[in-house]
């Protein structure tokens, strides 16, 4: 329970951070300082428990079927590193209150300082590999908002987009080794894993998980070749550079590794990956760190070089060399953190970290320049101090686990290179700020600091006198608590102590000493200690990732236009040629066949109908887009052919609405042709480049494919005997169970009437839409002048609104259609009573009814068919709707599902028997929304003619702005 | 039949309803109109989770198996049409209902203002979702597909600008063609075996002859194509980013599961005829490697946009993409957590967008396109004639509070949404990337080709890294960039509908064992659809009574 309690803290405290006001700096400091301290306290409690061996653990289940449970397990090791990440947040908290700046918003800063704390905590402490990954990416994030902290500077936004790309991606190479360590071993709990080495090793996958679990590993600890964005972080305040990228973030990779190490470790691919990256790392932060001008980037390439030089160790599969390994991470940590405090110091002070400006600070900072000197001294390997026993256990294995005689040569090589170069850029970092000739032209001019910033880093310091002088009192205990847990009971023999006897580790370390000393004063004596790096300043890491960035935005934006077109005839084509494909593919076992059902003979003139109607389709489909007014008059020949045709297969219901549904969409489309956009000429030059011809042909070749298919899929399947039950259901109980005559109305409005209800839903959306879209409906300018006709004829088409009868020749019309309106109106009601029994219904009614009213539109015109008309055409659709729906709700009444039928006979006086049933209300509330959703829409076109012309500033594209953004790389 | 035997209804019956209503009100209303949404939603939701629950193990009493069936007009099964309730529908419709709930609750913000019906579309939308799901005919289910396509031009097309309309009538005619495609689909199976009901199928498929298969799979083929085109599969996706772009914040959001709809469908048509194994191993190889290309095309799609709505956009054809390719692996345990992706993806996919909305606030000129007209010049013909007029009036106070401190309230929002796209812990995102890896990983040795599984996993992962990628420099650029931002008012009524959809999404991260529990017993009853095909069938009681079996064979006679 206490487990969870230190995890949680910090977010607690983060949660309640993020909520004080911007302003409220020693509120936030004094909030994280006390949950800082107090995970401290729980830490130390939990020492006892975790001694000799022993596990604290705390366990929740989350996602058992998966293995994945909140599991808190704290062994010595974890609890070393626990105890490392909450002292150190305990002392960085108290810098960064003295750093901060009270302008800056710090309890944001503290907020997620609190929650990298958290998040490395729950790190160091989970039980799961997968939660270790869950706290792992948490890390990555509040690294993210931490250097990006004063994210006005562009430096740090990209500084963080930096980090966080190269630890995400890390996190998921990571995230996915885990994954496949858990499928070998079948469990994620760290206990499992830990004693299924052999297992794991000999497995198949080990290169694939080895190496992906590297790549997380080594991206975190900022481990050559992925040591570029650590250098970058330093814009980040420098509270975080000493927090997180250096003593306890950039350690989780290590951390993690030496976790695994029982696991893992102990082949030669190891060996060759995690030592060779460690080499590298080791070696380039060595080098480069000696050439830095900025104080932080040298702090930065030496922890890139220290990290190196654990993470070699590591890799060297040798037990005294991982003690050394986690030995030195806790050293590292201690002199580096004070290192980057001090540097902290002197830029908070002086106002730069340029240490060609920097320089003679002992005389005004003498306390400070005393804590960085030790701490550099530690870094350096000096004796006496915590850095030079951990230098010396490596100088002693980089000896040892050498076992072919080149690699006992080149390891020893290499380590000792690493430590010349550490020497010389540990001495060049204190010489040239400290003990110079005193700088002039300073930002301003540098004095001690406050106490509370110049404590934490002196605790440090004592913290690296007393290891590196009595290591076997002072950490001894600790350090063998926390080997135990990662090697077990039998440790290897090593001893902490200053003085093994004149050994050649003392030999290396002090050649060392003399080779950086020399190398500093061969740099000075040739004034090239401010020179940039030779040869790798020249990768400039930063320039470099703009260019991978604008590269990749440039590529996608490419590539992106290959996979999508805007177009939408690309669009269609896709879509069409697939289903096409899909259609054909499917033959291609069998082949396509027709039925045996035997053909009707054919008959020359249903033949002749078909060849018109086929005929008036293509036109139609050819001149759409040059003369509309022939194109659609075509399209009704085509229709007309249909509803002749359905006449021709004793249809009656269907030919009767489908000559209702013709005549009234040619109509609202011919009153919809006068506001369309000028049409394309037919020999516009545009369609006679060979393009667009070559374009045309694919389409037409297409287009017939597409056409033949589906006519040969209907003709197998018409040909084939009719297998449905359906029908042999509906026609045995259409009159017997739903009392009706007429079937196919039957079906409509009961057996599927819910398809009906439906169906009318989407007539009434389509209406409300149109009307919606025409409303704001501005014409193109070409098409808003009176048309040539109307111009041409002096008298008059529309009638005047208080005048019975128009004039002209449009009186005879009017005369008639004005006859013919109550006639329909009595038709369509007709239709709509005997529709259960015989060919009509709601549908076709409503048509009917539309129609005529339609009809007087174009006759009177709007003004005068609606000074003398009033028709709510929304109201007509919300009651066809509520007819409709009422029917259906009735049935709940009688104790049956929605859209039931409830019929009754009832025999009245006069008129005979009578069979009632909610079918009629349904499809009277079909006929009363197909009414109101028909002449909604013929008002919103009649209502475009009244309204007056106006035009429209043009409004810069939207569209063309995106365009240019996207092809736009943004940095 | 008792009340609680209706509720399968009530989730299309009730949307409608409202819609119709509010359809009899006068514009100026806005006030009773908002309530009847909001109670509409409302109801919706409680009926959705009391569905919910139903179908869960808990409530084994109510339904056998957990399926409930509800014969429309009392007809039976294959005759007639039937809603059926399982726990993917029951799931489908909470999710309905949750997201629709908060994208109402955003909108009345200020983005309902007069000039469209869009209370009424939204209605429609909603019922044509819920329908979708609940539909256990293939017929039905096109109407369904029909209501909420209608709705969603009307409400994609609201608002002005050129880009914005072609942008629609582009979404409007693509759609139209595949509705084509569906409707040449079902007639093809239908012609063949002689149903329409999904459960019916089955049996029926099994009896064909081989020629008349041919003829079966190129309609079910063809369907597939329709299925795919609203799933936002490549290359039929083309239309997805431009249409999800240019509509408004909460319409975008609100469409949020349409793309789900396609993916509901391939999961209970394909697996309802996948016991056939040669057909079910070339449905899942063509799902698998479109489904894969689909998600390269969104990731390059993510990297290449600067927009951040388009980035949305296309980070929902990755989660298509995602969930295509990964049913393609023929690995029937991978359902549940493509189940619980899609169930994040969708939470996420509605969050985000409504984010959008405020985000796009930040910008020193709010986009013109964002604006809707009301047209006052035109009034007074229409109150003439019956059409209740806009009411420009009236609407422009604001409603609600300014939250204080909005960016940071934005950015931790965003970051959340950023979390949940990319499947970063600690979010639910994370929980379905990592069950999906899990399972994948568990079968890749058994996996028809054995690199299919890796192929996926690597996709899968890096999807989430260019993610991360995308949305920082996004992000950066909303947030970070000092100049030509300003801070911009939110309404409680805007903010509260995406912290609750996050809060949501929490939700689900910590419940994952109960949830994962029920997908996983969702993914056996998909699989096993025997238990389906016979309570289907055989639940319903002819309440008429066949003819035939009744009282001989009188009537309309044998054709």
């Amino acid at each position: 329970m206490l487990l969870t309690l230190i995890a949680a803290l910090p977010f607690v405290g983060s949660i309640a951070a993020a909520f004080l006001p911007a302003g409220a700096r020693n509120a936030a400091a004094w909030l994280a300082g006390v949950v800082a301290v107090a995970c401290l306290a729980l830490v130390a409690l939990l020492y006892p428990g975790v001694q000799a061996g022993g596990v604290e653990t705390f366990r929740f289940e989350w996602l058992p079927q998966f293995g994945l449970d909140l599991y808190f397990r704290m062994d010595g090791f974890a609890w070393l590193f626990a105890l490392l990440v909450s002292l150190m947040g305990a002392l960085v908290v108290l810098y960064a209150r003295y750093y901060m700046s009270p302008e800056d918003p710090v309890p944001r800063f503290f907020a997620f300082l609190l929650a990298f704390m958290g998040a490395m905590l729950g790190v160091v402490l989970s039980g799961n590999l997968i939660q270790i990954v869950v706290f792992w990416e948490l890390t990555s994030f509040t690294s993210f908002m931490l250097i990006a902290y004063w994210y006005h500077l562009p430096d740090a936004r990209r500084a963080a987009r930096m980090s966080v790309t190269v630890t995400v991606a890390g996190g998921l190479c990571l995230l996915m080794g885990v994954l496949m360590i858990g499928e070998i071993v079948g469990s994620y709990d760290l206990d499992d894993v830990l004693v299924a080495g052999d297992v794991l090793r000999a497995h198949p996958w080990y290169g694939a998980l080895l190496i992906l679990i590297a790549l997380g590993v080594l991206t975190k600890s900022a481990q050559f070749p992925f040591h570029f964005w650590l250098p970058q972080a330093m814009t980040a305040p420098t509270p975080v550079s000493a927090y997180l990228h250096s003593a306890t973030m950039v350690k989780a990779g290590v951390f993690l590794l030496a976790r695994l190490w029982p696991a893992l470790a102990g082949t030669n691919l190891w060996f060759w990956i995690i030592a060779s990256a460690g080499a590298a790392s080791l070696l380039v932060g060595a080098f480069s760190a000696t050439f830095q001008r900025d104080t932080k980037g040298v702090l930065a390439y030496s922890t890139i070089s220290h990290l190196g030089l654990i993470t070699m160790l590591l890799g060297m599969n040798s037990e005294l060399a991982l003690v050394a390994a986690v030995f030195h991470m806790m050293n590292h940590a201690t002199f580096k953190a004070s290192l980057f405090m001090a540097a902290g110091i002197v830029q908070h002070e002086t106002g730069t970290r340029d240490m060609k400006r920097l320089g003679g600070l002992a005389r005004s900072m003498p306390i400070t320049a005393a804590v960085a000197t030790v701490a550099a001294a530690a870094m350096a390997g000096v004796p006496l101090l915590n850095g030079f026993l951990s230098k010396e256990m490596f100088f002693a294995e980089a000896i040892v686990v050498g076992r072919s005689l080149g690699m006992s040569i080149t390891l020893p090589t290499i380590a000792l290179l690493a430590g010349v170069f550490s020497v010389a850029y540990s001495l060049r970092f204190v010489h040239q700020v400290f003990f110079t000739e005193p700088s002039h032209d300073l930002p301003k001019p540098g004095h001690e600091p406050t106490r509370g910033m110049i404590v934490p880093g002196a605790l440090l310091v004592v913290a690296c006198l007393l290891v590196g002088v009595l290591p076997a009192v002072t950490v001894g205990p600790v350090l063998e608590t926390a080997m135990m847990s990662i090697l077990g009971p039998e440790l290897p023999e090593y001893r902490l102590a200053i003085w093994h006897g004149f050994t050649l580790p003392l030999v290396m370390s002090f050649i060392a000493l003399a080779g950086g000393i020399t190398f500093y004063v061969l740099l000075l004596a040739r004034g090239a200690v401010m020179s940039p790096t030779p040869i790798l300043s020249r990768l400039n890491a930063a320039r470099m990732f703009d260019v991978a960035n604008v590269v990749v935005v440039r590529g996608a934006a490419k590539l992106s236009h290959l996979f999508f077109t805007r177009r939408l005839q690309s669009q269609l084509l896709a879509i069409v040629g697939i289903a096409l494909v899909a259609g054909v593919a499917a033959f291609g076992s069998t082949g396509w066949s027709a039925g045996e059902n035997p053909l009707t003979p054919i008959d020359p003139l249903f033949t002749l109908l078909w060849v018109v109607g086929a005929a008036c389709a293509v036109g139609a489909a050819q001149q759409a887009k040059f003369h509309r007014l022939a194109a659609l008059i075509m399209l009704g020949g085509a229709g007309l052919v249909t509803c002749l045709t359905f006449a021709w297969f004793s249809a009656p219901d269907l030919a009767l609405t489908q000559i209702a549904v013709e005549v009234v969409t040619v109509v609202l489309l011919l009153l919809g042709l006068r506001w369309l956009p000028r049409r394309i000429a037919f020999d516009d030059p545009r369609r006679k480049t060979p393009r667009a011809r070559g374009r045309r042909a694919r389409d037409f070749l297409l287009a017939v494919a597409a056409g033949c298919g589906t006519a040969a899929l209907a003709f197998a399947v018409l040909t084939r005997p009719q297998v449905s039950d359906l029908p042999g259901y509906f026609l045995r109980n259409s009159l017997e169970v739903a009392g009706g005559r007429n079937v196919v109305n039957v079906i409509l409005v009961d057996f599927r009437s819910f398809d009906t209800l439906g169906e009318i839903t989407v007539v009434a959306i389509v209406a409300l839409i149109v009307y919606a879209l025409l409303r704001r409906f501005r014409p193109a300018p070409e098409s808003i002048d009176v048309p040539k006709a109307q111009r041409a004829d002096p008298a008059p088409l529309t009638t005047a609104v208080d005048a019975p009868l128009p004039r002209g020749y449009m009186r005879l019309p009017a005369v008639l259609v004005r006859l013919i309106g109550p006639m329909a109106g009595l038709v369509s009601v007709y239709f709509l009573l005997r529709g259960h029994q015989a060919p009509g219904g709601g549908f076709v009614g409503g048509l009917v009814m539309a129609s005529a009213v339609i009809v007087q539109y174009m006759v009177g015109g709007t003004m005068w068919v609606e000074s003398r008309l009033r028709i709510h055409p929304q109201v007509w659709i919300a009651l066809g709707m509520i007819g409709a729906g009422t029917a259906g709700i009735a049935a709940w009444f009688a104790g049956k599902p929605f859209l039931s039928a409830l019929a009754a006979d009832l025999h009245l006086p006069l008129i005979g028997d009578v069979h009632l049933s909610t079918v009629l209300l349904f499809d009277l509330g079909v006929y009363m929304l197909v009414i109101g959703a028909v002449v909604l829409m013929l008002v919103a076109l009649a209502h475009q003619s009244l309204r007056s012309p106006r035009r429209v500033p043009v409004e810069p594209s939207r569209e063309s702005a995106e365009e240019t953004d996207e092809a736009e790389a943004v940095v | 039949m008792s009340v609680l035997d209706h509720l399968p209804v009530l989730p299309i019956i009730v949307p409608l309803a409202a819609a119709t209503v509010m359809l009899l009100l006068s514009e100026s209303r806005r006030g009773l109109r908002t309530s009847i949404a909001l109670g509409s939603l409302l109801v919706q939701l409680a009926v959705a989770l009391t569905l919910l629950y139903q179908t869960t193990d808990a409530a084994a009493h109510i339904w056998d198996d957990g399926i409930g069936v509800y014969p429309i007009g009392g007809w039976p099964a294959p005759f007639g049409i039937v809603l059926v309730v399982d726990r993917l529908s029951a799931m489908m419709l909470s999710l309905v209902a949750i997201v629709s709930l908060s994208v109402l609750v955003y909108s009345l913000a200020h983005w309902d203002k007069p000039g469209q019906p869009f209370h009424s579309l939204f209605q429609l939308l909603v019922m044509g979702q819920n329908g979708a799901f609940l539909t256990g005919d293939l017929f039905s289910l096109f109407v369904f597909f029909e209501i909420l396509l209608a709705a969603s031009y009307g409400l994609v097309l609201r608002g002005t600008g050129m880009g914005r309309v072609r942008t629609g009538l582009h979404y409007i005619a693509v759609n139209l063609a595949a509705s084509f495609l569906f409707l040449i689909g079902v007639a093809l199976m239908y012609g063949t075996v002689g149903t329409l009901n999904m459960a019916d199928l089955l049996g029926r498929v099994a009896a064909l002859e081989p020629d008349e298969r041919a003829l079966f799979d190129a309609g079910a083929w063809i369907l597939g194509i329709a299925f795919l085109v609203k799933a936002g599969s490549w290359p039929l996706n083309s239309w997805l980013p431009g249409a999800y772009a240019v509509s408004m914040a909460p319409i975008a959001a609100g469409f949020a599961i349409m793309t789900k709809v396609g993916v509901y469908a391939v999961l209970r048509i394909g697996t309802l005829m996948s016991e056939d194994e040669a057909a079910a191993t070339i449905l899942g190889s063509i799902l698998y490697y479109t489904g894969l290309v689909t998600l390269v095309s969104g990731s390059i799609g993510m990297l290449a946009t600067q927009h951040l709505k388009r980035l949305v956009a296309y980070s929902v054809i990755v989660s298509s993409g995602l969930m295509l390719a990964s049913l393609g692996l023929g690995v029937e345990s991978v359902t549940a957590p493509v189940l619980f992706y899609l169930v994040t993806s969708v939470l996420t996919t509605a969050a985000f967008f409504l984010l959008t909305g405020m985000t796009d606030r930040t910008r020193l000129q709010a986009p013109v396109t964002d604006h809707i007209e009301t047209d006052r010049e035109m009034m007074p013909d229409y109150m003439a004639f019956g059409i209740r007029a806009p009411d420009p009036y009236g609407t422009e106070e604001e409603v609600g509070a300014a939250i204080p401190a909005a960016m940071a309230f934005l950015g931790l929002m965003f970051v959340c949404c950023v979390l949940l796209v990319t499947g970063l812990p600690p979010l639910p995102g994370f929980v379905a990337k990592f069950t999906l890896l899990s399972v994948v990983l568990e079968t890749t040795p058994t996996v028809g080709a054995r690199n299919a599984g890796w192929v996926l996993a690597v996709a899968v992962l890096a999807t989430g890294l260019v993610g991360i990628i995308a949305l920082t420099r996004i992000g950066m650029r909303l947030f970070w960039s000092s100049t030509e931002r300003r801070t911009p008012r939110l309404h409680v009524t805007e903010a509260a509908p995406v912290a609750f959809l996050v809060l949501v999404c929490l939700v689900l991260a910590a419940a994952s064992a109960p949830v994962m529990r029920f997908l996983e017993a969702t993914a056996n009853s998909l699989h096993d659809p025997d238990t389906y095909i016979t309570t289907v069938l055989s639940s319903i009681p002819d309440t008429h009574g066949d003819a035939e079996s009744s009282s001989g064979d009188l009537g309309g006679g044998a054709p």
